[in-house]
């Protein structure tokens, strides 16, 4: 090769791809909005990502696993954690975590209300941008899921549940799916409280729950009761400063839209075979 | 130093040696907030530390860049700068710059874009800055109506960088278009422009240094540049990952990212066989092992490691996990720390006085402890990373109870880090060890008559 060939290498390797990746980046901002939905940037949204950025969150957290180290990705948490626990959480982070526990702890960001509100709608938007479905399995803040890291990732958890000869399977596939997602707050193993009690024991408990006399729900059966807690969760508040306040439950309140009847049936199953 | 204005190189690589000290301040910081608990939690969080820490490692590479150019310019042009004035005012404005930019993270003041933190002021006086020195450097080459290829190609990555740098000073409301974009200041700087750069240093220093034929090095020097871009601009595709980006981007950056080592092995042989061919009769020992290092660990870092967690389907799983700084400091150590202390070693006999030109022992133990401590670190990153990789993603253990399960990799980063910072300071010490020339000194011996002797036995 001459020192002239080397040059036209040099330039065609150059301009050439720099042309291709030009071209690409003029057709993916044809298809930002659709993948990004762009019509649900609010104001609240926007606000929220400049909440985002000037409180340095980046140099903690990840976002779509971008970022730094040092703290959990926040990709998904919307899904994981209702708005209430969220704001909770925000309001004073060391209320949730604690150094000598957790060995680290978030420092206050100390942001007023509105920003709250706007980074939790701006985390809520970044959660349902459309990622090749990144991560393949969710990411959890705390807790684990041993026991029943059964479920491969690379399978979908309904994938040939319906084979099994319970509901009772189906639904705890359900309960390991996202979404719903049940297991990134809820334990099934016994005294692992997450960010939401262990429901160990729970198919016995919840006779000795609407037996209560502080029980401040409308069920009569251990499964209505159930039922209740998922699609009503502020009916009756458990116990725990981490699980809710001023008569609000930090789980989401949303349920009711995202599982059918049957679903929910499913889960109850499930959960009643938890003695 | 046959040039007067070369000695502004000394003051900008002075710069960077005290920044380089004051990065590693916080990094070892960082290191140990890893371990917990944080006694400074309250007063220096870990995100001011490591926007510091990022921050002050851009800010004084780019330093030595410049004064790499002001030393090699000169040299190159066979002629004075146009102007050390302009040079000495860019110098200031950048060291205040930096300063006050670290000064103002400390107390939260930031734009909160990872790597691109710096608020707007800031960010204007880079570029005008770079402009500074773009004017002086083009005015010095129309002066001198000669320049070079290695020349050439090192300029055109500085304006290249800095037309890069463009993008990053725009606002974005959609946060996936501004990650997208964010990535053309720093993908196609570090996996770009910057190799450029580096590829242009390494072979004015293996002409130097080995006296190996300037035709063969700036030939070869274009094809691998060529590769760079071939490779480094689709390349650019393994940082659109699960961003929300149309889902052709994933495949472009497998493949062409796995292409990306290729240039970077044809730096390394590129490297070895200019000092194979060599006599090995340049006195600079020290300056070739900076020089050969720098290519052989830019291949470990930026290659090979790159390649480990680079194609979609491991990357799924091992993205944002520690395995990312496994890479990315033994990358940026390796190609652009290494380079630009090969450039101070191989110029240090010349600009300042006192100093024999075949290194110290100092320097040595500078080199050989930095290549430990920061293998070390590497590897520590790496099983907290591959750990990390299965506890957390794989098995589904929560992030905090999976970063209390890998500590021990803590304690390893902290205890190499250590090491590599015993390293960093002996360099520094050396460095500042004797004082700089004044003036020209017709009793040294001029710094290219390698490149001469070498040509002159050729013919």
């Amino acid at each position: 090769m001459t020192k002239r060939q080397a040059r036209w290498f040099f330039l065609v390797c150059t301009f050439g791809f720099a042309a291709i990746f030009i071209a690409l980046t003029i057709h993916s901002h044809t298809r930002f909005p659709e993948l990004t939905n762009a019509d649900q940037l609010s104001p609240d949204v926007v606000a929220g990502k400049d909440v985002w950025h000037a409180n340095n969150c980046i140099n903690c957290h990840t976002l779509f696993g971008e970022g730094a180290y040092y703290a959990p990705d926040l990709t998904k948490i919307t899904d994981h954690r209702g708005t209430e626990y969220l704001k909770a959480f925000l309001r004073d982070p060391s209320a949730f975590y604690s150094e000598e526990k957790h060995r680290r702890v978030m420092p206050n960001p100390e942001l007023t209300e509105e920003e709250i509100t706007q980074v939790i709608a701006f985390l809520e938007w970044v959660s349902k941008v459309d990622n090749q479905n990144w991560p393949p399995r969710p990411i959890l803040v705390s807790g684990g899921t041993f026991p029943g890291t059964a479920v491969a990732p690379d399978v979908d958890p309904t994938e040939g549940a319906e084979g099994l000869s319970s509901t009772a399977a189906e639904g705890e596939a359900l309960f390991r799916q996202s979404p719903p997602a049940c297991f990134t707050c809820h334990s099934t193993a016994p005294g692992v409280n997450l960010a939401g009690p262990t429901l160990a024991g729970i198919g016995t408990r919840a006779a000795q729950v609407i037996e209560d006399p502080n029980y401040t729900g409308n069920a009569q059966t251990p499964e209505e009761y159930l039922v209740e807690s998922i699609l009503e969760p502020s009916a009756y508040l458990v116990p725990g400063e981490i699980y809710g306040a001023n008569g609000m439950s930090f789980m989401p309140n949303n349920y009711s839209d995202q599982l059918t009847e049957e679903q929910v049936q499913l889960l109850v199953d499930y959960m009643m075979t938890l003695k | 130093m046959r040039y007067r204005s070369q000695i502004v190189a000394y003051w900008y690589f002075a710069v960077a040696m005290c920044l380089f000290g004051l990065q590693l301040v916080f990094g070892l910081l960082m290191a140990a907030k890893y371990l917990g608990p944080d006694p400074l939690l309250e007063f220096l969080p870990f995100d001011r530390a490591k926007a510091i820490h990022t921050n002050i490692l851009i800010v004084w590479v780019l330093a030595g860049f410049m004064g790499a150019v002001y030393y090699v310019v000169p040299e190159e042009s066979r002629t004075e700068l146009h102007s050390t004035k302009l040079a000495y005012w860019g110098l200031v404005i950048w060291v205040i710059m930096g300063v006050t930019a670290v000064i103002g993270y400390l107390f939260g003041y930031t734009h909160g874009v990872k790597m691109l933190e710096q608020p707007l002021p800031h960010k204007m006086a880079i570029v005008v800055v770079m402009l500074m020195m773009f004017y002086n450097v083009f005015m010095t080459i129309k002066k001198a109506k000669r320049w070079t290829v290695t020349e050439g190609v090192l300029l055109a990555g500085l304006v290249l960088a800095a037309l890069l740098y463009l993008p990053a000073l725009l606002r974005y409301e959609n946060y996936t278009i501004e990650g997208f974009y964010r990535w053309w200041t720093i993908h196609l700087w570090v996996e770009g422009v910057w190799e450029m750069i580096q590829a242009s240093l390494l072979a004015f220093l293996l002409i130097r240094l080995s006296g190996a034929d300037r035709e063969v090095m700036e030939k070869w020097l274009y094809v691998i540049v060529g590769l760079v871009f071939l490779a480094g601009i689709l390349g650019t595709a393994h940082h659109y990952y699960w961003i929300g980006v149309p889902q052709y981007w994933l495949p472009l950056g497998g493949f062409f990212s796995a292409l990306e080592p290729l240039a970077l092995f044809g730096m390394a042989i590129y490297a070895y066989f200019a000092m194979r061919r060599s006599r090995l009769d340049h006195p600079n020992g020290l300056g070739i092992h900076w020089a050969v290092g720098s290519a052989v660990f830019t291949v470990f870092g930026a290659g090979i490691l790159g390649l480990a967690h680079t194609w979609p389907a491991v990357n799924k799983w091992t993205h944002g996990t520690l395995i990312t700084p496994m890479h990315g400091h033994s990358a940026f150590y390796g190609a652009y720390v290494m380079i630009v202390l090969a450039m101070i070693v191989y110029t240090m006999p010349y600009l300042t006085r006192g100093r024999s030109e075949s290194g110290s022992t100092m320097g040595y133990w500078a080199f050989w402890l930095q290549i430990a401590g920061m293998f070390g670190m590497t590897l520590s990153f790496a099983t907290a990373g591959i750990a990390q990789t299965y506890l957390e993603r794989i098995m589904g253990l929560g992030y905090l109870d999976t970063q209390w399960e890998i500590q021990v990799h803590f304690l390893m980063l902290v205890g190499t880090g250590s090491v590599f910072v015993i390293g960093v300071i002996l360099f520094i010490w050396d460095f500042f060890r004797y004082p700089p020339r004044m003036d020209i000194d017709p009793n040294v011996p001029a710094d290219d008559r390698w490149e001469r002797n070498a040509a002159a036995a050729r013919t």
